[in-house]
């Protein structure tokens, strides 16, 4: 890494002005910083109240309402000095949580600035296949014979039915044979999955098995009996980066943000020691909520 | 590394870091993605204008950023609320994997509008909400394990005006609107059109004294537009808890966004007699531009949830046996007031349509014509609303041997307890949507092609129309036939030929996993000359070849099945289709009416008996073991 590269790290730039601007307020007199008795509230900050109102009203704040939002954030104001003041800011659980929430929000907002490359979300692709994968499709003819109309003679009559559709062949006219039912008969190419969101998940994985052009059956589903014929197959692929991009994006990002983190605190650990005493008994156990929902 | 924080070494940690980032690495562990299909393809036959196959979702459900279900206990983000949806599955805030039968078809995380954001914050942290008395005592019940306590104890002050102002995180505040943000971006994260549709809503939270006058919104549009505007609120200066108000906020913000939105009403049975008002509302008069108004923005109603079931109650319907259904008919929403008979009828879906025909005759708009559809109100995150798959309103009832027996909550100044056992595992909306998109559901909800169910996934058809004959019941194609020649569910039929009744097709499928249904009942609803409202229940189709009646009724039962001890039942009665074309036997053409289904299953084990069997634990006495869960259309009016 050369001094120039590292003069023209963005990075830098942000922390030189950040740093800039700080010492300017700090020694720019009084000011109304955090422990002067000077509360102002800019026009700029007034008008965010008024625009925050009208995202809601759909008009702009009467006089009195106005007066109600100046004085309420000044309330606010006051709290915030005052608490701190006080020290309530500090050796405070919650305070700290917020405190790293916001550190690791700056890590995830100059991070999020740089896309990804193809290469990287080809990668991924590569990487997670199993989650990308598309399934394997079936389309399929079937024919219903009702348990519930027929009684015992159901497994009969369909095993005479079948013996009807082998002879007619896979193009046979079906529209009146077995009983009516409001099932499709015909069904294009679809994946496990949404055949078994109307036949029910024994019959899809069924009907996966069955090889291609021959009638079969007679199968089971929650309804009754199926005839079924397997008109196409589609095998399982694994979909180019072009279709799945939005996907892949979105869980990269995730992912990368988390990796982040993870860099983030194994670098600055490197720069603490970190000493653990033993835990002694009779402390209290730690109350516990749970990890705090994002 | 030395521990020196000199600035330079500081800096090129940090550069490192950056660095470190662009690089490509390998990556472990695992994705819960579900394999996409191949882009675009709609999963239907192509072809039909008319929709082929009933889309199954939940449009009420409540995540971890919602002040209430936080403090119970949620942990889960708006983002896992739709990987479950999408059949994923997910690790519940009880610490137990949960993963849904199938995927639903489509979800509305629907969290408060008020104090969006409040709870996360309150969780991780926030020092402005500690310097409130309140804000401290709460955070420190949920540190303490003590959430639901905290919970209630929000929702209370919120219900009668108390809570801390300081605390309130109204729509002005960058907490609230990144709360929102978030929302949307969680919905436009998973919205797959033609797979799933995730919706951007919000739950508009009007409960003062404790009376529900909730109401879910949904856009129609997308995170650009629906960003444009912050939710509407409850508490004051910037929110109401006028519905009239909801409803000009409503207006506004189609204008302002350019989508589409509508509103969902849910729980009258916790109202206290104040969802369907006859002749005041909030201080004015139910006129015609309340009828019209209403009308426009609120074109369904949410039947069926946890909170209990709303379309029938035994003292309003004494003729019908299967009303008594799951009835939350003890109080308001709090407890704080109990319910009195006279409140029922405003309550009540049957009831507020036979209402809104006679509104309709003094007023000329109808304010009552909704649709119905069912939705959960999970707490969870989690839109499991299965019997044998139930994962509770709220955390704490999450799966467990403790929720059988639990109280769930109890008022001592008015004696009022309502018990775990008593929440229902329900229920679903089921739309007729021509396609699995944002568009095509919204449209299909604005006219009213939908029905609730209490849970299962049964196929349910109706049509009217003036020319059905029996032999459409024998079609291959019924739903050809009855789009041709009449109106679906939700739809219109007016000024009868001369000499004509009104026919209906009345078709039901059972689910593919599910029980066999017992019967198809059409309930009919009607205004006389006087004013007066009438009802009447007729079976249509029942299983079995049982005798239905002159008198339109079938007195006998289907059985049961139901192995309680072992929470087991068979499909060896009822059937699996029922499907028949009906006739008014009477009709009269001066009179406007509504016809809605009903269909019901035969009995099942209940989610507590699944809970009895799989943890081993004794059922309260006198909790409900067994159900016949069911579906409701909505109606089709008849208009002289």
């Amino acid at each position: 890494m050369s001094l120039k590269s590292v003069a023209r790290e963005p990075l830098l730039h942000f922390l030189a002005i950040g740093a800039a601007l700080f010492l300017y307020f700090h020694f720019s007199g009084g000011g109304s910083g955090p422990t002067s008795s000077r509360i102002v509230l800019t026009a700029g900050q007034i008008n965010q109240l008024v625009a925050g109102f009208a995202k809601t009203w759909q008009r702009p704040p009467t006089d009195v309402e106005l007066k109600g939002l100046v004085d309420d954030w000044v309330r606010e104001e006051i709290a915030v000095r005052e608490a701190m003041a006080m020290g309530l800011d500090r050796d405070d659980t919650v305070i700290r949580r917020r405190l790293r929430q916001k550190l690791e929000f700056v890590v995830e907002d100059v991070v999020a600035a740089a896309a990804p490359t193809e290469q990287e979300l080809q990668a991924w692709l590569a990487g997670h296949a199993a989650a990308f994968r598309i399934e394997p499709q079936v389309a399929f003819r079937q024919v219903y014979v009702s348990r519930d109309r027929r009684g015992a003679a159901a497994e009969t009559d369909a095993k005479a039915l079948l013996a009807r559709l082998r002879a007619a062949g896979a193009a046979a006219r079906i529209d009146d044979l077995g009983d009516p039912i409001m099932l499709p008969q015909e069904v294009d190419l679809s994946s496990r999955g949404e055949i078994a969101r109307t036949f029910g998940d024994d019959f899809a994985a069924r009907v996966e098995t069955l090889v291609p052009g021959i009638w079969a059956g007679p199968i089971q589903s929650g309804f009754g009996l199926h005839l079924v014929l397997v008109r196409e197959r589609v095998e399982g692929s694994l979909p180019p980066l072009s279709r799945v991009r939005p996907i892949v994006e979105r869980e990269f990002a995730s992912d990368r943000r988390t990796r982040q983190l993870a860099a983030m605190y194994e670098r600055l650990l490197a720069k603490y020691m970190v000493v653990i005493e033993k835990k002694t008994e009779g402390d209290a156990p730690a109350g516990g909520a749970g990890k705090g929902g994002s | 590394m030395s521990g020196s924080q000199s600035g330079g070494s500081g800096r090129n940690g940090l550069i490192a870091l950056i660095r470190a980032a662009f690089l490509a690495s390998a990556l472990t562990g695992s994705l819960m993605l579900p394999a996409s299909d191949a882009a675009g393809a709609a999963p239907e036959v192509g072809g039909s204008t008319f929709p082929t196959r009933p889309l199954f979702g939940d449009t009420h459900l409540h995540t971890g950023w919602s002040f209430d279900a936080g403090a119970f206990g949620c942990r889960l983000a708006p983002s896992d609320a739709y990987r479950f949806a999408r059949g994923e599955e997910i690790r519940a805030s009880s610490g137990q994997p949960a993963k849904l039968s199938r995927p639903l078809d489509f979800l509305v995380v629907a969290d408060h509008s008020d104090n969006m954001g409040l709870f996360t914050d309150l969780l991780a942290g926030k020092p402005e909400l500690l310097a409130d008395r309140k804000g401290r005592r709460w955070h420190e019940l949920i540190q303490a394990g003590k959430g639901g306590e905290a919970a209630f104890e929000m929702l209370y002050a919120f219900s009668n005006g108390s809570f801390p102002k300081e605390m309130t995180y109204s729509p002005a505040t960058p907490s609230f609107r990144s709360a929102w943000q978030g929302e949307i971006k969680a919905a436009e994260d998973y919205n797959e059109p033609g797979r799933f549709t995730a919706f951007i809503g919000f739950e508009w939270t009007s409960n003062t004294g404790g009376n529900n006058l909730h109401r879910n919104v949904i856009f129609r549009g997308n995170g650009a537009q629906a960003g444009l505007v912050a939710p509407f609120v409850t508490i004051k200066p910037f929110g109401s808890d006028n519905p009239a108000d909801l409803w000009k906020w409503m207006a506004a913000a189609q204008e302002m966004t350019g989508s589409e939105v509508l509103a969902i009403a849910h729980n009258g049975n916790l109202s206290n007699g104040r969802m369907f008002p006859m002749v005041e509302a909030f201080g004015k008069k139910i006129d015609k531009a309340y009828a019209e108004t209403r009308a426009r923005w609120e074109p369904l109603c949410e039947t069926t949830q946890t909170k209990g079931t709303g379309e029938a109650h035994p003292s309003l319907s004494p003729n019908d046996e299967f009303a008594d259904f799951e009835l939350w008919d003890k109080s308001n929403l709090d407890a704080t007031a109990v319910k009195t008979k006279g409140m029922l009828e405003f309550e009540y879906a049957r009831s507020a349509f036979k209402n809104g025909l006679a509104l309709e005759a003094k007023l000329g708009v109808n304010p009552y014509k909704f649709g119905l559809i069912g939705s959960s109100d999970a707490h969870t995150g989690l839109a499991a609303m299965e019997e044998d798959n139930f994962f509770g309103k709220t955390t704490p009832q999450e799966p467990g041997p403790e929720r059988l027996t639990r109280t769930f909550a109890k008022n001592p100044l008015t004696r009022v307890k309502i018990m775990n056992w008593q929440i229902g595992a329900s229920g679903y909306a089921a739309v007729w949507a021509t396609e699995n998109t944002r568009e095509a559901i919204f449209d299909a909800m604005k006219r009213r092609e939908t029905y609730a169910t209490t849970g299962p996934r049964m196929v349910v058809r109706l049509f009217g129309g003036w020319d059905f004959e029996p032999a459409d019941a024998n079609s291959r194609t019924p739903a050809a036939t009855g789009y041709a020649k009449g109106v679906p569910m939700g739809g219109d039929l007016s000024r009868a030929p001369q000499g004509k009744s009104p026919t209906f097709i009345a078709a039901a499928l059972k689910d593919a996993i599910g029980a066999n249904l017992d019967r198809i009942q059409i309930i009919k609803g009607w205004v006389d000359k006087d004013g007066t409202t009438h009802e009447r229940i007729y079976d249509v189709a029942v299983s079995g070849g049982r005798t239905i009646e002159a008198d339109g009724r079938c007195k006998t039962r289907v059985g049961s099945t139901v192995d309680v001890e072992n929470a087991t039942w068979a499909n060896t009665i009822g059937a699996p289709e029922l499907i028949t074309v009906w006739k008014d036997p009477d009709f009269d053409p001066a009179l406007r009416a509504f016809y809605y289904v009903r269909v019901l299953e035969i009995p099942t084990p209940r989610w507590t008996a699944y809970d009895a069997k799989r943890f081993g634990v004794k059922p309260l006495p006198g909790t409900v073991m067994t159900l016949q869960e069911r579906a409701y259309t909505s109606p089709i009016w008849y208009t002289p």
